[in-house]
């Protein structure tokens, strides 16, 4: 019987989906194990708003039951993940990270992705910590405290989806469901030292989550290794009506072609912004992606720094409209770091607004024209690693900028124009950092492909932190 | 640049009353949006390029 209550025995999630479904390996007995892991830690991370005992035991127990059926749990069978809180939970609020949610209805149903890994087996263990409203990228959060990272728990977990990445990380969770605004499962991926996926925007329904920005709100998972996140990712794909973002595209499989040879495809490092914005350790570690991918050129977007702050304006902008009655009427139950920044998005100029729409798209009619010359692009995912908890300020581009606002200079750009991006850990004898590996629209395929000879060769991995 | 007396007029005809307390941060919020806009406006965009989503019925 394989032991999992030691970092060292933790095989990833279709391992254990693999020996569950053999029977070899008991889904109670794993989540118990798990259970009492994030029992013990949790207090030293702050990952979880809640942990779903009873939910998860009783999941478990029905997918042993299923096993000694002789019937076929599916291929997350086992599997112990989270949801960030901003994901319905059937039964729970959904409170966003918010407290002024709490007098919102339990949620009647479970998100739509969350109802597609648990029908594959996966077992939810509980609801992660994140930034109010999705809106920052620390996740240190006034109403439920800070994430601390595994890697170092004086310093950041990123945000917003920081619960869901240290989860993953610190070895409580083999998969977590976060979403991706402007960085927000790119920041924590490369903060936490783990994979990340963010996928074509409309790829994936965003059925059943509260939202932040509707025309820039993703959803994906975060996992411990290619072939996990490939896994994962199949399993959420699939149309839903009821998202009007989403885009009917068939299920393309990735998990099953992961190996197979892309050939040789042309990979740029994107150059201008994504060099200057960037520090030594990230510019390393894109350098370090790209001897393995032979990498023979750069490319550079001149709409960069345009594009930014065209995703800049127009996120503070639809924030504040969402959220304006509640800024009207209760705005002294906000995160202060969220509440100002919404209210000023509230007084935002419409002819900005209209602008960064259409700056959105010459800067898509620029990065399209470079996919007619290369099949992928890398760039750093954060311009350094995990800051410290309540610094004030980074060095980005050489200058001291405020951390909160600025984390996300590298991944606002290209999550503006919805491209699908694998989020790979390069470690180092201090804090990994990550690299984006760029992918056309609905080239999910190859960006996985890629991160999988990465990670073949050595260069990006993950090691579960034992948190410090 | 603005002012706090900027802002709360700004709020007035938005429909916002703004707390006194949060007036420094929301001013100074706004004023990092407002940097981030003129970069935008000093952008040269064609007429003819997209201001929206288009919707395709």
């Amino acid at each position: 019987m394989i032991v999992l209550d030691r970092p060292g025995n933790i095989v990833g999630a279709c391992a254990i989906a693999d020996a569950v479904r053999r029977g070899e390996l008991s889904a109670v007995t794993l989540i118990e194990s798990r259970l009492e892991r994030i029992h013990r830690l949790n207090p030293l991370l702050n990952c979880f708003t809640e942990v779903l005992v009873e939910r998860a035991l009783r999941m478990a127990g029905a997918i042993d039951a299923m096993v000694a059926d002789g019937h076929d749990p599916g291929p997350l069978a086992g599997v112990p993940f989270g949801v960030k809180d901003n994901y319905d939970v059937a039964g729970k609020i959904t409170t966003a990270g918010s407290t002024i949610n709490r007098t919102r209805d339990p949620a009647s149903a479970d998100a739509l992705l969350l109802q597609r890994v648990a029908r594959a087996g996966a077992v939810l263990v509980g609801t992660q910590n994140m930034d109010e409203f999705a809106y920052g990228f620390t996740t240190e959060n006034a109403h439920y405290g800070a994430t601390h990272n595994p890697c170092d728990l004086k310093r950041s977990a990123g945000g917003s989806s920081g619960g869901s990445a240290a989860a993953v990380a610190a070895g409580l969770t083999e998969f977590s469901l976060g979403t991706d605004t402007n960085g927000s499962i790119r920041v924590p991926a490369s903060f936490c030292g783990i994979f990340g996926l963010k996928p074509t925007f409309g790829r994936l329904p965003r059925t059943g989550t509260f939202p932040f920005v509707h025309d820039l709100d993703h959803l994906g998972p975060f996992a411990r290794s290619t072939a996990d996140l490939a896994a994962i990712y199949d399993a959420l794909q699939g149309y839903d009506e009821d998202d009007a973002g989403c885009v009917a595209r068939e299920i393309e499989l990735t998990a099953p072609h992961l190996k197979r040879s892309q050939g040789d495809p042309s990979v740029a490092i994107l150059d201008g912004w994504f060099h200057d914005m960037a520090d030594d350790q990230g510019r390393a570690a894109v350098d370090a992606v790209a001897r393995v991918l032979n990498v023979r050129s750069r490319a550079t977007f001149a709409g960069t720094e345009q594009a930014r702050a065209a995703a800049f304006v127009l996120t503070a902008a639809s924030g504040g409209n969402l959220h304006f009655e509640a800024l009207r009427m209760s705005a002294d139950q906000f995160d202060p770091a969220t509440r100002d920044r919404l209210l000023a998005g509230a007084l935002v100029p419409a002819n900005l607004i209209l602008q960064a729409q259409r700056i959105r798209h010459l800067y898509h009619a620029e990065v399209m024209e470079a996919f007619r010359r290369h099949d992928l692009l890398l760039a750093p995912a954060t311009p350094c690693h995990a800051p410290l908890l309540g610094q004030p300020t980074i060095r980005v581009g050489g200058k001291d900028v405020p951390t909160r606002p600025n984390i996300g200079v590298l991944t606002q750009p290209l999550s503006f124009v919805g491209l699908p991006i694998v989020t790979v850990p390069v470690q180092s004898p201090g804090l990994p950092i990550g690299v984006q590996i760029i992918a056309p629209p609905w080239r999910e395929d190859a960006a996985l492909a890629a991160a999988a000879r990465v990670e073949a060769a050595g260069i990006a991995s993950f090691s579960v932190a034992e948190p410090c | 640049m603005i002012d706090k007396n900027d802002v709360e007029l700004l709020a007035k005809m938005a429909g916002l009353k703004i707390d006194p307390a949060y007036l420094q941060g929301v001013t100074d919020n706004l004023c990092a949006l407002l940097v981030q806009g003129a970069l935008l406006m000093s952008s040269p965009v064609a007429p003819e390029v997209e201001p929206a989503t288009v919707l395709r019925l």
